[in-house]
């Protein structure tokens, strides 16, 4: 047993650990006021209740270091936390652990343009990093709703996807070098700024996506590339999903460089303009819409000319300028926000094979309607990528207790359909608090038992980030 | 109906950061600006097609909408986008924004009213890079036509008028503009029940805000005319009247602090701000 699975620790010893850390890295390190407890204590999941001891906030990657030894020595529990914007409960903090918050540490280091190569801190917020590369003409292509909020290193922890997956492939396709502290305090330097380096286990990619459960991401090199020409955006509506794939076979066959194709449902648009009084500007409107990113060239108007002849679609603008194509993006970026704001969604993150969705699509429905009527479902995604998130909203009359505790069955109909379909119970969320119960569905008893013995032989007292993802 | 909007493309105000002044102060550097029409003039267009139309029914067309700008080839996507949105012409007047002021722009302006006769002559207040708010009120002079400014409703009316709604403190006033007219229009021009012409029923409600060009549209928009005329041809005498001495960038602002609790602010808004 290891030492952790005895329950949180006592408050003498959080006391001392306190001290200790204070100590070593100096005054204003620990907070322990409740309004900091309770905003670091959690991300966009609403369900569970943060209880942290304190919060950390080192200033430097030895401060980490620091932290880590003395949680790891008395058996305190640690929540590695960036921007705090992930939704499957990975960095919530609910059983008394201390929370390691990375936002001091947030320096962007100097662009190489010719590698096209940054080393910046974990703690640096993913549109300030492409702020300061698009002055350069180059970007990190990780991209998505949440990017002013969430931090580079806890992208990478989560191997973060997002709107340009259909383009550039997920955040670890993006990291050339990272810097990781482990729960010993030990650090790691692995990669750094080579795109090639054939020299054993690439031990970097074990920390992508391995949600703050065996190591602390203090510090990464990220891989560029150019900044995208222009692009055409374009919304569409449609009369059903079929048509949806349809368009997207016809965008997978168009000239141009898909940039984004990006799915959402008239229930989506509905909570959007409730929450931020904006709508579609179409005159036609169906069940489903897309939002359509492609770089500019010549023969795009050409095959938007197509689409209307064949009768893909129902209607369709494009934007005449860079606030109008803001403008329609808030439509598809607005939904995960909107969503919670009117209601209370119990979100999943789901992926298909693509040739799949439609009928898949349809036996969820079903089963939902047959089982949960009256229940609402507002589904949008990463349609290209086979990505769908799918959110049950909380009827209005039923209580939140009642509403959360049916939800374990929902999920357990729809990750039996997602597994009999040959899809993944978490497409790009991760797994965290929120998904372990489900981790079965999509990963067999021995790729499970892998896993564990790589936590064990990183983090033997399962200091970081416990309970996340399984049960060590 | 027949209406006039002038369009002027100006550098996006979200980018406002990006906006550099060289160290000689003679001029803003433009290079790496984004550039969008101003939104009081997207306004006016958009004021200018429900004037043009039946909201229930806004592909068929009644009347006609030239939108113009002045600028240098470039601006043409902006005339494109006006075109693709619902505008049946567009005229490209060739200058750059130093060879222009308000008052030249009126001058040029009144040719071309002169020349295309239109019944009302639609734009926004003021441009939001210049903030100048003056070419509407030359222009309404200098062809000694009325003027209605900041106009927050439209209604166009069977016996040769409109009534323009303006807001005013207390209230709103209501004025009666006897065709043909020069108004310039506000941001509330595109609430949903601002603008009504005579063919839309006042039971309709509009969208909030501007259109979006529709997909065929867009490519319809390519075999609209645009035009190019030189802004010698339309203004005998284009010297300016305002010259600009000196471009100088507001002061930085200082960095703010961050009291502990109600008491220290309190202290600071009394000590040190000296505002309680």
């Amino acid at each position: 047993m290891t030492r952790r699975e005895q329950g949180p620790a006592g408050a003498a010893v959080v006391q001392s650990v306190l001290e200790e850390i204070e100590r070593r890295c100096g005054a204003g390190v620990v907070s322990t006021d409740p309004a900091d407890l309770s905003e670091l204590g959690r991300d966009w999941t609403k369900v569970f209740a943060p209880a942290p001891c304190a919060i950390a906030s080192p200033r430097t990657a030895d401060d980490v270091s620091a932290i880590l030894k003395v949680c790891d020595a008395a058996g305190v529990a640690v929540v590695p936390s960036g921007g705090r914007t992930g939704l499957a409960g990975g960095a919530v903090a609910k059983d008394g652990e201390l929370v390691l918050s990375m936002s001091r540490m947030s320096a962007i280091g100097e662009i190489d343009v010719v590698g096209r190569t940054v080393r910046v801190e974990a703690g640096a917020v993913t549109q300030a990093v492409h702020e300061r590369c698009a002055e350069l003409g180059l970007t990190w292509p990780v991209d998505f709703a949440s990017k002013g909020s969430s931090h580079v290193g806890g992208n990478i922890a989560t191997n973060a996807g997002g709107i340009r997956v259909i383009r550039y492939g997920l955040t670890r396709n993006w990291v050339l070098g990272l810097e990781v502290a482990l729960a010993s305090g030990e650090r790691l330097a692995m990669g750094q700024a080579l795109e090639k380096n054939n020299t054993g286990v690439d031990l970097k990619q074990l920390f992508i996506g391995s949600e703050g459960t065996l190591g602390v991401i203090t510090a990464a090199t990220l891989k560029l590339t150019r900044l995208p020409a222009d692009h055409d955006v374009m919304l569409f509506s449609l009369a059903d999903l079929s048509a949806v794939i349809r368009l997207f076979r016809a965008a997978q066959e168009a000239p141009f460089q898909l940039g984004a194709f990006e799915f959402f449902t008239d229930r989506c648009l509905a909570r959007v303009e409730r929450h931020r009084k904006r709508t579609s500007p179409l005159s036609t409107n169906g069940t489903c819409f897309v939002v359509l990113e492609a770089e500019r060239g010549p023969a795009n108007e050409a095959w938007l000319a197509d689409l209307f002849e064949k009768g893909l679609v129902l209607d369709g603008t494009m934007a005449q300028h860079a606030s109008q194509a803001a403008s329609l993006w808030e439509l598809r970026e607005g939904i995960s926000e909107s969503l919670s704001a009117t209601g209370l969604p119990h979100k999943n993150d789901i992926a298909l094979p693509i040739a799949k969705l439609e009928a898949f699509c349809a036996d969820l429905e079903r089963t939902l309607a047959e089982r949960y009527p009256g229940w609402e479902v507002c589904l949008f995604g990463h349609i290209g990528d086979g990505n769908l998130h799918v959110n049950v909203m909380k009827p209005d009359d039923l209580e939140k207790e009642a509403f959360l505790a049916r939800t374990h069955d929902v999920d357990r109909h729809m990750f039996e359909l997602v597994k009999s379909y040959g899809g993944s119970i978490s497409a790009e969320h991760g797994i965290g608090l929120l998904k372990k119960d489900w981790l079965g569905f999509s990963r067999s008893p021995a790729e499970i038992a892998a896993m564990r013995a790589i936590k064990r032989a990183l983090d033997p007292n399962n200091t970081l980030n416990p309970g996340k993802i399984f049960d060590a | 109906m027949k209406i006039l909007v002038a369009l002027k493309r100006v550098a996006d105000p979200d980018n406002a950061n990006k906006v550099k002044i060289p160290g000689s102060g003679d001029r803003v550097d433009t290079t790496g600006l984004e550039w969008k029409p101003n939104p009081f003039d997207e306004y006016a267009l958009e004021a200018a097609l429900r004037l043009t139309e039946n909201g229930q029914q806004p592909k068929t067309r009644a009347g006609e909408v030239v939108v113009v700008t002045f600028g240098p080839k470039e601006t043409e996507t902006t005339l494109r986008a006006a075109l693709a949105t619902g505008a049946d012409k567009a005229i490209r007047v060739d200058a750059t924004d130093d060879q222009l002021d308000g008052d030249l722009v009126a001058r040029a302006l009144k040719t071309l009213v002169e020349r295309e006769k239109p019944d009302l002559v639609v734009m926004g207040k003021q441009a939001v890079d210049g903030d100048s708010n003056q070419v509407g009120q030359i222009l309404a002079e200098l062809l000694d036509w009325p003027q209605a400014t900041f106009a927050a409703t439209i209604e166009e009316e069977a016996a040769g008028s409109v009534l323009v709604g303006r807001e005013v403190d207390g209230g709103v006033a209501k004025l009666r503009v006897k065709l043909p007219a020069v108004v310039t229009v506000d941001l509330r021009i595109v609430a949903g029940a601002s603008v009504y012409s005579t063919k839309t029923a006042r039971t309709f409600k509009y969208n909030e805000g501007v259109r979006f060009a529709a997909l065929p549209a867009i490519m319809a928009a390519k075999k609209k005319p645009l035009t190019e005329v030189k802004l010698a041809e339309l203004a005998a005498d284009t010297k300016l009247k305002v010259t600009y001495a000196k471009f100088q960038a507001p002061p930085a602002r200082k960095a703010g602090i961050k009291v502990k609790d109600v008491a220290e602010l309190v202290d600071k808004l009394q000590k040190e701000a000296k505002v309680l």
